[in-house]
Order: C-alpha cells, then structure tokens, then sequence
C-alpha cells in the first residue's frame, strides 16, 4: 500500500501532515512519499484531480483527505486498506499449500542425506574432492530448500501480494531436485559433465524462484495504468 | 511490509543468482574469474543469500510474533546500508587477493550482524515498554 501527501512549499500546515503521515505510514510499514505541487510531478498529479487545497492524501493513487489529519484520524484512514489486505491474507489460510509442505519435507530429508556425511567422512566434511557434495546436501538440499517453503509461504502472507502459482513452484522444485542431486552424485563420483549439470538445473531453479517472488516484494502500481 | 525489509529480501534473492553464477563460471572454466572463488561464493550465498533473507523476513516478523514494534528502524536501516557496503568489499578483497578488503568488509558485515542482533534482543525482550502492536 502507498502513501502520498500532495504539499506546497509555502503552505504552513504541510510540515504537520507531513510529520503525522510519515509516522503513521512507518508503523505500519506502508510506502510514503511527499510530493510538492512546484515540482512536476506533483504538478501533474494535483492537476489531474483538480486539486483545490493541499495537503492532499491519497492512499494507493485515490485521493482520500485533505488538510491536517491527527494520528486517530490517520489509522481511521487507513483502516479499510489494512482490511482488505487482511481479508486477502487470511483467504490464503494459515496452513502451508501442497508445494510449500512440499519444499520443506524434502529439506529435512536433505538435512538427513547431508548428516550420512558424519558416517561416512567420520565428520561432517571430509577434506577430499567430494567435499562440496555434503556441503551442498546441507546449503542447497537444506538451507535453500526451507527458504523455498518458508519464503513462498510468508511472503505472500507478509505483504498481501500473491505469488506465481501454477506449474512454477513445482518447476523450481524439480530442477531443485535433480540439481542438488546431480551436483551431489557428481562430485561423489568424480564426474564433472554432472556436477556442471547439477549447478545449471540450481541456478535455473533458484531463477524461477527470484521469478515468482519479485512481484510479492514489487507489485505493479495498482493505479499505474490509470495515468 | 516495510520497504526496507522488502529491499533486504531483494537483494538475497540478487545475491543468490549472483553467487550462483559465479560457482557455475569457474566450475565451467576456473581461468575465468580471477581470485578465490569459492570462498567469495561461499560467502555471498551465506552472508548475501541466506542471511539477507533471513534479516529481511526476521525484522518483520519478529516484533510481531514478540508483539512490540521494532526497537529502532534507524538500526535497521543502518544494518541494511552496512551490510551491504562490507560484502562487497569481501568479495573484492577475496577476487583480488587484498586481504585488507577483506578486513575492512568484514568489520562492516560484523557491524551490520550487531546492530540486527542487538535491536532483536532489544525488541522481544521490550516486557513492559508499554507500547504494543494494536490489534485491531
Ligand atoms: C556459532 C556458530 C558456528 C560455528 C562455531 C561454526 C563452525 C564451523 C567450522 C569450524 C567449520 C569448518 C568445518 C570443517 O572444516 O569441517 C564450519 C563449516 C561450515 N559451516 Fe559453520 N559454524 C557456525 C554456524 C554456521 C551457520 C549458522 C551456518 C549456515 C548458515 C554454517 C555453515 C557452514 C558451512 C556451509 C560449512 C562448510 C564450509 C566449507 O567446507 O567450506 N555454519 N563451521
Ligand atoms: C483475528 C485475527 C487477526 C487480527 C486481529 C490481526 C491483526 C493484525 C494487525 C493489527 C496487524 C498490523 C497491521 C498494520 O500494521 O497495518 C496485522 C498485520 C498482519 N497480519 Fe494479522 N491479524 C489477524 C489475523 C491474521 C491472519 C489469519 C493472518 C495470515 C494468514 C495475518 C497476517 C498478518 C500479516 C502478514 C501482517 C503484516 C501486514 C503488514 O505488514 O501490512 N493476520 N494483523
Ligand atoms: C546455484 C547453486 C550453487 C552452485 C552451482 C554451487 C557450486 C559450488 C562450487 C563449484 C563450489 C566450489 C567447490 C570447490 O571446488 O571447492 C562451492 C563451494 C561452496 N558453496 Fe556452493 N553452490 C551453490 C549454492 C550454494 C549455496 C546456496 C550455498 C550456501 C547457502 C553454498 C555454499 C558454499 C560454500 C560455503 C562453499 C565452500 C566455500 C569455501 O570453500 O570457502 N553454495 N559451491
Ligand atoms: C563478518 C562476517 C564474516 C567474515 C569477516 C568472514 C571471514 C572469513 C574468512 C577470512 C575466512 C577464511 C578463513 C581461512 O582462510 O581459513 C572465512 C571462511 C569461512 N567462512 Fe566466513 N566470514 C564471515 C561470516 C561468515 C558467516 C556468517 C558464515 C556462515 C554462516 C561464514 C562461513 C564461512 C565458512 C564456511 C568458511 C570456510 C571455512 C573452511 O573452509 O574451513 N562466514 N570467513
């Protein structure tokens, strides 16, 4: 959600919005940004809603308010915005979706994978060429994997914003699969074709990861299309 | 969600590709980049990837399992400047073997771990500061 206040260099009232509006936006973690009606954005947007008096509030492009707000009238502002967000957040449930249970099952069983190492090596890593193979069983198989599933399942929740579905999540978690698989079975036996092969299918996994979840962080303006 | 936190978890996921690649190149042909590789690979996928994200995600979820604001957004804000001045600095004082980069990388990373850890400590242990989260 996106907090602006329209203002003008000589109004002496501003300052106080301002002030009000920027704490009110840094509790609740919302975008804020000032605009001033002598600078040309500010111009065009005070011109395309008629502006009569700043400050101006408008939240996600909408104009909202205007003049000075005290900070129970900010949150009362707020209110219907951090609503929907809600509404949108509790619709996707508490419980973890198929691929996210998905993700975090199969880390455990990296977790495991990777502990075969203390057995075998008689500490975790050994000091041989397949020492990145346990290392990976652990940071790839592991550590990426969790954040696979605890990522795709908070961040969503975190900001209100949906994240790609459909065949990604299941896409990303089989290049995953073969990826830490093949980069493991490779350094083990030595052949370096699969250990290549390993590395790429990650890399491309850990792309359609980065894919899926820019637009969770940076959604398309919602009122970008309407200028 | 704060835009610093969301800016924190962007730039793990920048790291993530980033180290990634880099493993890949010199798995492909190690002459390419010049240095100690996989100790700077290693350290962008654990200090850039995964602690990036985890500082991302943790300022935002933690005041609110611990039900109090976060003790200072200034620290946060300094934690994510100085975290990402010293990687940096890290991974070119291990690419060109300047162990002082290293160094000077490494005060800032560390700077960056104490600033997280101590506003942490000082948010969910903040009993009786009165200040909580409205439930709406
Ligand atoms: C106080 C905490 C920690 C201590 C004392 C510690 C200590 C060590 C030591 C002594 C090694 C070398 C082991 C060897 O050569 O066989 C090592 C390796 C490693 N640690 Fe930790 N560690 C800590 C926390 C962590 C955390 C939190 C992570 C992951 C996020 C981690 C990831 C790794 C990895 C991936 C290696 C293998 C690196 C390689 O072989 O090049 N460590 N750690
Ligand atoms: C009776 C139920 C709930 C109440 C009273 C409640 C209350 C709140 C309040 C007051 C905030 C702070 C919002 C802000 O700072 O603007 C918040 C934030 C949040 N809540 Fe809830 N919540 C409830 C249920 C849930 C559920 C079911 C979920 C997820 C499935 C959820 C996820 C979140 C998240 C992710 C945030 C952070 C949003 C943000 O930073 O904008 N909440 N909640
Ligand atoms: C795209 C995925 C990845 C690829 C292709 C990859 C590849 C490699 C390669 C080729 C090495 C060097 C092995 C050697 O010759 O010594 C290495 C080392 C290492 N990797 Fe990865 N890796 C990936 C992901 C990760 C992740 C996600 C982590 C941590 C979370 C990680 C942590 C490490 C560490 C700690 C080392 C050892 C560095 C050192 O020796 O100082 N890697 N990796
Ligand atoms: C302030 C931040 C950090 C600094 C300045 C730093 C610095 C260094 C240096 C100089 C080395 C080389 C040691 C040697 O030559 O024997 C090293 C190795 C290593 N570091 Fe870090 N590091 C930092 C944070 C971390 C973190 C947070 C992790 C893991 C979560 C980590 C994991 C490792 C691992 C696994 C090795 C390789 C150890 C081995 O191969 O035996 N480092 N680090």
């Amino acid at each position: 959600m996106k907090i602006e206040l329209i203002v003008s260099g000589v109004c002496p009232f501003c300052l106080e919005a301002e002030k009000v509006w920027r704490a009110a936006a840094a509790d609740h973690g919302f975008e804020f940004a000032v605009l001033d009606i002598a600078q040309p954005e500010g111009a065009v947007l005070a011109q395309r809603l008629k502006l009569q008096t700043v400050p101006a509030l408008l939240i996600d492009g909408t104009l909202r308010a205007v003049g000075v707000q005290s900070p129970e009238e900010a949150l009362a502002l707020l209110q219907p915005a951090r609503q929907e967000a809600h509404d949108r957040m509790q619709q996707m449930g508490f419980t973890f979706s198929p691929d996210n249970r998905g993700f975090i099952l199969a880390a455990q069983a990296y977790l495991m994978l990777a502990g075969l190492g203390l057995l075998l090596n008689g500490s975790f890593l050994s000091d041989n060429a397949a020492r990145p193979a346990f290392l990976h069983l652990f940071t790839l198989g592991f550590m990426l994997f969790m954040i696979y599933g605890l990522a795709s399942h908070m961040l969503p929740r975190f900001t209100g914003n949906p994240i790609r579905e459909g065949v990604w999540p299941w896409l990303q978690m089989g290049l995953a699969h073969c990826g830490v698989i093949g980069h493991a079975v490779g350094y083990l036996a030595g052949w370096h074709t699969l250990i290549v092969v390993g590395a790429v299918l990650t890399w491309l996994s850990l792309a359609a990861f980065a894919f899926r979840v820019w637009p969770v962080l940076w959604p398309a303006e919602p009122y970008s299309n309407s200028r | 969600m704060h835009k610093r936190n969301r800016l924190f978890v962007s730039i793990a996921l920048v790291y993530g590709l980033l180290g990634g690649l880099i493993a890949l190149v010199r798995l492909i042909d190690p002459s390419l980049i010049p240095g100690n590789v996989p100790r700077a690979h290693g350290h962008i996928m654990l200090l850039g990837f995964i602690l990036m994200m985890i500082y991302g995600i943790a300022l935002h979820v933690l005041p609110r399992f611990g039900g109090f604001p976060l003790y200072s957004e200034q620290m946060a804000d300094w934690q994510l400047y100085l975290a990402n001045a010293g990687l940096p600095l890290m991974i070119a004082g291990w690419l060109g073997w300047r162990d002082m980069l290293v160094m000077a990388g490494g005060v800032l990373t560390y700077g960056a771990i104490v600033l997280f850890g101590l506003n942490m400590i000082l948010t969910v242990r903040a009993k009786g500061r009165g200040k909580t989260i409205p439930v709406q």
